[in-house]
């Protein structure tokens, strides 16, 4: 409790808290003292107000709606009349019963997202390693390059990936058929599922492995160097070290590492939206998030969209929770 | 090798890779007919709008949770965190009719407005660690100097806190540059399209114009490689800071 901004002179001009300004700092030593502790209180809020304002009406109130819209018969005549229609839990129940969201729409999510998170955290790391070795002017080259990886928008990088597997003038169509391994007609990447999540694959963990190797490069460079010389000295090798010293030490950091990939992976939107037949056209490569916008945008059914956005959210919200967890963990926010 | 192959192919080989002979053509054709122009504009505006907006917001909010111990903090900390997590897809159905309902479809405005919302959680969480990192004493200092606490924030916080405030600007611009989903669904209206969606008019249903797409996707690359490049250091220093926590 000792803090040192109980000291502070009251009456500041830019004051937001109710403390009275005709106090003055120097008279009595009462009012004044009542009154910085009164601004002492409000002045984090104050602070706070606009941002959480924001979040709230941008952020938690869709949310809330979100929720709400999930148990309506919402279609395109509510959209334009404004008028609800609460069906209860029913929307719920014609997607809990659905074969395609368990047979398609919901492995395409969590199947990818598994892959990519293991792909991403591994690459990252292991660009985190070379980064650790090299000299300084190599690392900050390399650096560069790799953040150029993550500030490529999305949708560009998507259509570079797209441009690579195109069936017709592709890089990667040429180059099979040169060796023979397709015919004259080509192969099409897009049309088969795990092909089309391959390259889904592929461009996530492009995109996303940067994230992944700053972050981990900035634990390994707290890993004391003395460590790793006394396990040289006891004759481990490259793997032992690796596996012995550093990830027991770094384990917090691939823990929010491979949570935040989670996430984000669950919930990828453009990179397959944009792929040939991402956009519907194609129903056996829609993941969650698609489909939700599939179905609320393009089939004007924004309950059920809702609904399926709302079971998305929801195993969000548990990934999270895990996540928060991991965060309180090493003290810090206490 | 791999690394150079995946970071840089894409992004600026591209058109090194493409078979037929290079020329400017592609880019003049994007930028002088096609109106890519105008989705650049749209698009700055909208990025500067977020990165500001979010920017102040966020600073405020941080030097709150940062340097204030008060009841409920902690619960404010796990907020923004969660809503972090809340996917787009969840909350573009409701924003677009709330957005609607608002008259701001098709508006700049309005969709700079979401995305200072979805910046600041992020943006909250990274510059609490800047501003949690400024020592007691200089603040303590500061008093004793007889400054007023707005004085302080602005001639002692803020000047500390300004390297954050740097990484946090590349996010806030980065998030409205690249957003997909929002500008989709907000903009109707061709001339208000921001160069994520602008982009799809070089994809055709059954033929592509690669030389454009490629031309348009390297035009949108490139300015957040130069903002990325202009606060490299301030931005790497920040990442390592944030992230070691």
């Amino acid at each position: 409790m000792a803090d040192p901004r109980t000291a502070r002179p009251a009456g500041a001009p830019a004051d937001p808290g109710p403390a009275p300004r005709a106090g003055g700092a120097r008279t009595g030593p009462r009012r004044p003292r009542l009154s910085a502790r009164t601004r002492r209180r409000w002045l984090p809020w104050t602070l706070l107000a606009p941002a959480l304002a924001v979040i709230a009406t941008l952020l938690l109130a869709p949310l809330a709606r979100v929720v709400w819209l999930s148990v309506q018969d919402y279609g395109l005549d509510n959209v334009v009349s404004g008028r609800s229609d609460y069906i209860g839990l029913d929307n719920y129940a014609d997607l809990l019963t659905d074969r395609y969201l368990w047979t398609v729409a919901l492995p395409n999510t969590a199947v990818f997202a598994l892959v990519a998170v293991a792909g991403t955290v591994a690459f990252g790391t292991l660009v985190a390693l070379l980064l650790n070795t090299l000299a300084r002017p190599a690392r900050t080259a390399v650096l560069g390059c790799i953040l150029i990886a993550w500030a490529m928008p999305a949708v560009s990088g998507t259509y570079v990936w797209i441009w690579i597997f195109d069936v017709d003038d592709g890089p990667v169509r040429h180059v099979l058929q040169a060796v023979g391994a397709v015919g004259p007609g080509g192969f099409n990447w897009f049309a088969e599922r795990s092909a089309f999540y391959a390259i889904a694959a592929l461009n996530v963990i492009h995109h996303g492995f940067p994230f992944v190797a700053v972050t981990v490069l900035a634990g390994l460079l707290t890993v004391p160097r003395e460590l790793n010389e006394a396990a040289l000295l006891d004759g481990a090798g490259a793997w032992q070290r690796f596996r012995h010293v550093t990830v027991p030490i770094l384990r917090p950091v691939f823990a929010v590492v491979t949570v935040l990939s989670t996430i984000w992976d669950f919930k990828v939107f453009a990179q397959v939206y944009l792929m040939p037949g991402g956009s519907g056209g194609n129903r056996d490569v829609l993941n969650l998030g698609v489909w939700s916008y599939v179905r609320s945008f393009a089939n004007q059914s924004y309950g059920l969209g809702s609904a399926v956005a709302v079971l998305l959210t929801l195993m969000l919200l548990a990934i999270t929770v895990g996540y928060v967890r991991t965060l309180f963990r090493d003290e810090e926010l206490r | 090798m791999l690394v150079s192959a995946l970071s840089q192919g894409p992004s600026s080989g591209a058109d090194a890779l493409l078979p037929t002979s290079i020329t400017l053509d592609n880019f003049r054709f994007v930028l002088a007919e096609a109106g890519f122009l105008r989705y650049l504009a749209n698009s700055l505006a909208v990025a500067g709008l977020t990165v500001a907006g979010s920017g102040v917001l966020a600073l405020l909010a941080a030097v709150a949770v940062a340097r204030f111990r008060f009841r409920l903090r902690t619960t404010v900390l796990v907020m923004v965190l969660i809503v972090q997590m809340v996917p787009l897809e969840a909350l573009v159905i409701p924003l677009f009719l709330q957005v609607r309902d608002l008259q701001l479809l098709n508006s700049l405005l309005g969709l700079a407005a979401v995305y200072i919302a979805l910046a600041l959680p992020f943006a909250v969480w990274m510059l609490r660690g800047f501003a949690a990192a400024v020592p007691a004493e200089v603040e303590e200092a500061a008093y004793i100097d007889g400054c007023s606490w707005g004085r302080m924030f602005w001639s002692v916080l803020l000047p500390l806190v300004a390297p954050g405030l740097v990484a946090t600007s590349v996010f806030s611009f980065i998030t409205a540059w690249n957003e997909f989903i929002l500008a989709l669904t907000f903009m109707n209206d061709s001339d208000q399209y921001t160069v994520a969606v602008g982009l799809r008019q070089f994809f055709g249903q059954y033929t592509t114009d690669w030389g454009s797409v490629m031309a348009a996707s390297t035009v949108i690359t490139l300015p957040v490689m130069v903002f990325f490049l202009l606060v490299q250091r301030g931005l790497v220093a920040g990442l390592t800071r944030g992230a070691v926590r």
